[in-house]
């Protein structure tokens, strides 16, 4: 296959292998997004019917603020923005709520870019731990919560818990915790990177004040792209615009928002987005499918003596966590290519994603893939062990 | 050169975009069903027919 130009290769693995990286399924493009990034690739492409006021979500050809009231509604949220990846809506909250010193609660599988955007704004992380199940639960974010006043006596500035962690792909407790913020009067941003997109989200239901999503881990969107949305008692907060005046030339602003830095996710990437949300909002009404898929997987997974799972079971998501060390990491202890005999046996079946040279713990993803690609998946895994040796429980 | 010979380009790049979907849907054995076969023959016969715009509009 000929490159791009000089040593960029064309990216063909999504046509020519089963992908289960544990990150990549959920922002698979949709062909309708592709489709933008072919007419919509050019760098100020969404300006050209910018008109007054001059801010991206109010441009109306192409739609992109009718894209942004609809975003709102269907998060059941008052109002969204685009952003350059979910970290920018963490950056956006914490900047606009957190100052130096202030404490902010989060998960103990908090993704490291929450810790950044608390960092940034002077805001010090406190960790919720897990509980025997690796989950968080509402009891034990009261606990914190308490910890915390205590030590510091002030009660935290911020509550940001993930919906489903990057780690195990464990769904927490975000309903109850919600209760407990709105008990302590506490906001709660809710980090739905692994859940927007890819299965039903409720800002209200849920109860949260703000809700961050990922265009590029669940939306069907180029990276970076991201969503954070909004209550109507904090967007005046988050979404303030600027007050600044030029002391030379009085210059002003003013519809311009602080926290987006004036317009945000602008060009193709937005377009995309834009372009996958039909779709994506089909594609939720089918998670049940999804989930059911990767239980199948798991329990022929489960059939290859010495395989775990280490997520919770059943599966409530398509990323999942499994451990390997006593099935497939005892060939690799002994074989020639170490770990790596497990990658080249899964690339010989044309399956790429997993960790290469992994073969203790390591991460996959089944989001999006077909039936017959899972039952293709299931048989690999089970003709590899038998390849080995490995027995394989009837 | 026209319009027409544009909006061809976009009609034959679109079309492809919609084959790659095919090859993501039924990868790594691409065994096709029907309703995939009968999409792939149209989508190359849309593809064609753009090609053959284009030609006419640039060249012959």
């Amino acid at each position: 296959m000929r490159n791009i130009i000089d040593d960029i290769e064309i990216r063909a693995r999504e046509e020519l292998f089963i992908n289960i990286h544990p990150i990549q399924p959920g922002g698979r493009l949709t062909p309708e997004a592709m489709k933008a990034m072919i007419a919509y690739g050019d760098g100020y492409s969404t300006c050209d019917w910018c008109r007054k006021p001059f801010r991206l979500d109010k441009i109306k050809r192409p739609p992109i603020e009718e894209f942004h009231i609809e975003l709102a509604e269907f998060l059941g949220m008052d109002q969204a923005r685009v952003v350059p990846g979910a970290r920018r809506g963490f950056q956006a909250v914490v900047s606009s709520l957190v100052e130096k010193g202030d404490s902010v609660i989060v998960s103990s599988l908090a993704h490291y870019t929450e810790f950044l955007a608390v960092e940034d704004a002077g805001g010090i992380v406190k960790e919720v731990p897990l509980n025997e199940k690796n989950i968080v639960t509402a009891e034990a974010t009261a606990r914190k919560i308490e910890e915390v006043k205590k030590e510091t006596g002030k009660l935290p500035k911020l509550i940001m818990i993930d919906h489903f962690d990057y780690m195990f792909g464990n769904e927490h407790d975000v309903y109850g915790i919600a209760k407990v913020a709105k008990e302590y009067d506490i906001p709660f941003l809710c980090n739905c990177a692994y859940s927007i997109g890819v299965m039903p989200i409720n800002g209200k239901e849920i109860g949260a004040d703000f809700l961050v999503g990922s265009g590029h881990k669940s939306f069907a969107s180029p990276a970076p792209s991201g969503i954070v949305a909004s209550t109507k008692e904090w967007a005046d907060i988050v979404f303030r615009t600027t007050q600044m005046i030029g002391d030379v030339t009085k210059r002003k602003f003013g519809i311009k928002e602080v926290e987006m830095l004036g317009c945000t996710l602008m060009g193709a990437n937005l377009i995309a987005m834009m372009a996958s949300f039909p779709a994506i909002k089909e594609r939720v009404k089918h998670w049940d499918e999804e989930v059911r898929k990767i239980n199948y997987l798991m329990d022929e997974f489960l059939k290859i003596e010495g395989n775990k799972v280490l997520s919770e079971m059943p599966r409530k998501h398509t990323l999942t966590k499994v451990d390997t060390t006593e099935s497939f990491d005892k060939i690799a202890r002994t074989h020639k290519r170490r770990g790596f005999f497990f990658s080249d046996e899964l690339r010989d079946r044309k399956i790429v994603g997993e960790f290469a040279g992994a073969t203790r713990t390591w991460k996959l993803n089944t989001y999006g893939l077909t039936w017959d690609q899972i039952r293709y998946l299931a048989q690999a895994f089970q003709d590899i062990a038998k390849k080995y040796g490995i027995n394989i429980i009837k | 050169m026209s319009e027409k010979a544009v909006r061809e380009i976009f009609e034959a790049l679109f079309a492809l975009t919609d084959l790659r979907q095919i090859f993501r849907e039924t990868k790594p054995t691409y065994k096709l069903n029907d309703e995939q076969r009968k999409k792939v023959r149209e989508i190359v016969e849309s593809v064609r027919q753009s090609l053959d715009v284009i030609e006419k509009e640039l060249i012959r």
